[in-house]
């Protein structure tokens, strides 16, 4: 008997000892991006290092804190962009004894391409408009291999903001308008002006996150919260411009189909089921064996199967199918996009933001003081429902 | 049962010990890659223009080195870059292999030039030559260029074609006198886990 179990301790022993170095200490959070991102940037485990430079860029850009946006922005996307080859943490995240999350984050495809359209709009605030350009081309690209075809590349704001940068470079931007247009599913969107100098990016209401489903939580979903709101007032001088959205980030993140990764979960969910079977089916077995004999030879035997069915259900404990739920939390649930002439000066806009029942959101409107020096060079706004107020650019 | 347990307290980490600094050249390809621009290209793109605007007949022959205006590259591409890198690494190859054959002006500082002529003028500070002389040299030729791109992405993976194009204006009659491109292809595939 002491032949069976000698192994089994020493099994038990050393998963127990286990890694008790492997991973840094989780970082305290305090509830404050501004806080929690960088201390968890600096400390916290390398895997998740793109998925708070997301948040706290995303964070930076509401507060006005544009070059911290693009700091971790540029850093961010450095990654994204040499993902290419092997990979360890990857592949161990596919292994069966490692959860997804042990990959190093980028984000879905919705996240990547929101991570592009934010660096675009910081571009074009630096006059860059060709960078800006090469990132909502980047947008796209990211959403251009869905499982079901129809939703590819379907991102409205990006291709529109691709003409509107072409054009305002001396370009043909229409093709890229007619593929906005195309993919606006009905909505008419506001003529592509270059000569509108005042541009706004506006965002409003929470966005996608992720959470597990199936017997494993093999299984990635999406909730999207209901907005608070559903459209904007953008009011400048004389000017009222309604701003309905261009796009739904929460349909984006939903309507890319299935990953390549969810079918290894699955593989795994299965794997981890049929061994727990398995297990369950060979101790019943080998103790029932173990115990109904009256033979020495036969309850060694039955002992013998009971122990490989441990080892069985064992394999299966450690079996890890859970889809990884991190995600860019701070997202918005809807894009929209504005622009307007304005000569030099100072002029003060207003953003208001509006229920599904048109009710102006009085405590979400913004006041934004532009100080335009030159008709020459775009004034950028970036708006969000969240942003600060007032703002002087 | 010691080593075991030893040889479990770093695993999991990548690179536990750290990478130490690699000294690479800049035209050869370093362990961190990916379809966009990189520095090997920059460099080999730059060199085959730098010699290759030696080779312009305008140039090699002329009696006096032209004066060259560096315009800003348009990028067309997917990829956000910092483009002036090229113009730079062309210049920077002309002057320092081509000395004398070709004069760059400095337009980017016109607006601090400006000011110290004027300064020059004020009296503020001294003047080796008569600073109410027009010394600022127009432009022979312009150089310029554009990045343009194709990607695609399957299944089977990312591919990206860059053609890097760059080309001399004549200032004078705007007659294109040389312009020569390069070309890139790249493809990459990513772990199954991001696919």
């Amino acid at each position: 008997m002491r032949f069976f179990w000698q192994p089994a301790l020493l099994a038990v022993a050393v998963s127990l000892a286990g890694c008790a170095t492997t991973k840094k200490p989780a970082v305290a959070l305090t509830g404050d991006i501004m806080v929690d991102a960088p201390n968890a940037i600096a400390n916290g485990p390398t895997r998740d290092r793109v998925l708070w430079q997301y948040r706290l860029a995303a964070a930076a850009m509401r507060q006005g804190k544009f070059d911290l946006a693009k700091l971790n922005l540029d850093d961010a996307l450095l990654t994204l962009g040499g993902i290419y080859g092997k990979d360890k943490d990857a592949k161990k995240s596919r292994s069966y004894f490692h959860t997804e999350a042990k990959k190093t984050f980028i984000g879905e495809p919705y996240e990547r391409a929101m991570a592009y359209i934010y660096r675009g709009i910081l571009y074009w605030m630096d006059g860059e408009r060709d960078n800006a350009r090469a990132c909502f081309r980047s947008a796209e690209f990211e959403d251009s291999d869905t499982e079901q075809h129809e939703y590819a590349g379907d991102w409205v704001l990006p291709e529109h903001l691709d003409g509107l940068a072409t054009a305002k470079l001396g370009g043909d931007g229409s093709d890229a308008f007619k593929r906005a247009q195309a993919n606006a599913k009905g909505v008419k969107l506001p003529p592509g002006l270059p000569e509108a100098n005042a541009l706004f990016f506006v965002e409003f209401g929470p966005g996608p996150t992720k959470y597990a489903t199936g017997q494993y939580g093999q299984e990635l979903r999406f909730n999207t919260p209901a907005s608070p709101v559903a459209s904007a007032v953008l009011k400048v001088n004389s000017l009222q411009i309604p701003i309905a959205p261009t796009d739904d980030v929460g349909f984006q993140a939903t309507t890319r189909g299935g990953r390549v990764m969810d079918h290894i979960l699955g593989n795994k969910a299965v794997f981890k089921s049929a061994t727990d079977t398995a297990g369950t089916v060979a101790m019943i077995g080998g103790f029932t064996t173990a115990a109904a004999s009256h033979d020495r030879t036969a309850q060694e035997v039955g002992l013998g199967i009971a122990l490989a069915g441990l080892a069985t259900k064992i394999v299966s404990a450690a079996t890890v199918p859970t889809a990884d739920t991190r995600a860019w939390d701070n997202l918005p649930r809807y894009l929209s996009f504005a622009s307007v002439p304005l000569p030099a000066g100072q002029h003060v806009v207003t953003l208001q933001f509006l229920n599904s029942a048109g009710q102006v959101q009085a405590n979400l409107t913004k006041t934004i003081t532009l100080n335009i020096t030159t008709t020459d060079r775009d004034k950028v706004v970036f708006v969000s429902d969240t942003s600060v107020t007032p703002q002087t650019l | 049962m010691a080593a075991l347990v030893a040889g479990c307290a770093t695993s999991g980490v990548k690179n536990p010990s750290g990478v130490p600094v690699t000294h690479m050249n800049a035209d050869e390809q370093g362990f961190v890659a990916g379809t966009g621009v990189e520095s090997q290209d920059l460099v080999m793109v730059a060199d085959k223009m730098s010699r290759s605007i030696l080779g312009v007949p305008q140039i090699a022959n002329a009696a006096t080195p032209p004066t060259i205006v560096l315009n800003p590259v348009d990028n067309q591409t997917r990829f956000p870059i910092n483009k002036d890198l090229f113009l730079t690494r062309i210049r920077y190859q002309l002057n320092s292999k081509a000395r004398g054959k070709v004069v760059f002006l400095a337009r980017n500082q016109m607006e601090e030039l400006e000011k110290e002529r004027n300064r020059k003028r004020e009296g503020a500070v001294t003047a080796s030559s008569d600073p109410s002389v027009q010394e600022f040299k127009g432009a022979d030729y312009f150089l310029t260029g554009s990045l343009q791109g194709l990607s695609t992405r399957t299944k089977a993976g990312t591919s990206d074609y860059i053609l890097y194009d760059f080309h001399l204006i004549d200032a004078r009659t705007s007659a294109i006198v040389w312009e020569d491109a390069a070309e890139l292809k790249k493809q990459g595939l990513e772990d199954a886990a991001y696919r």
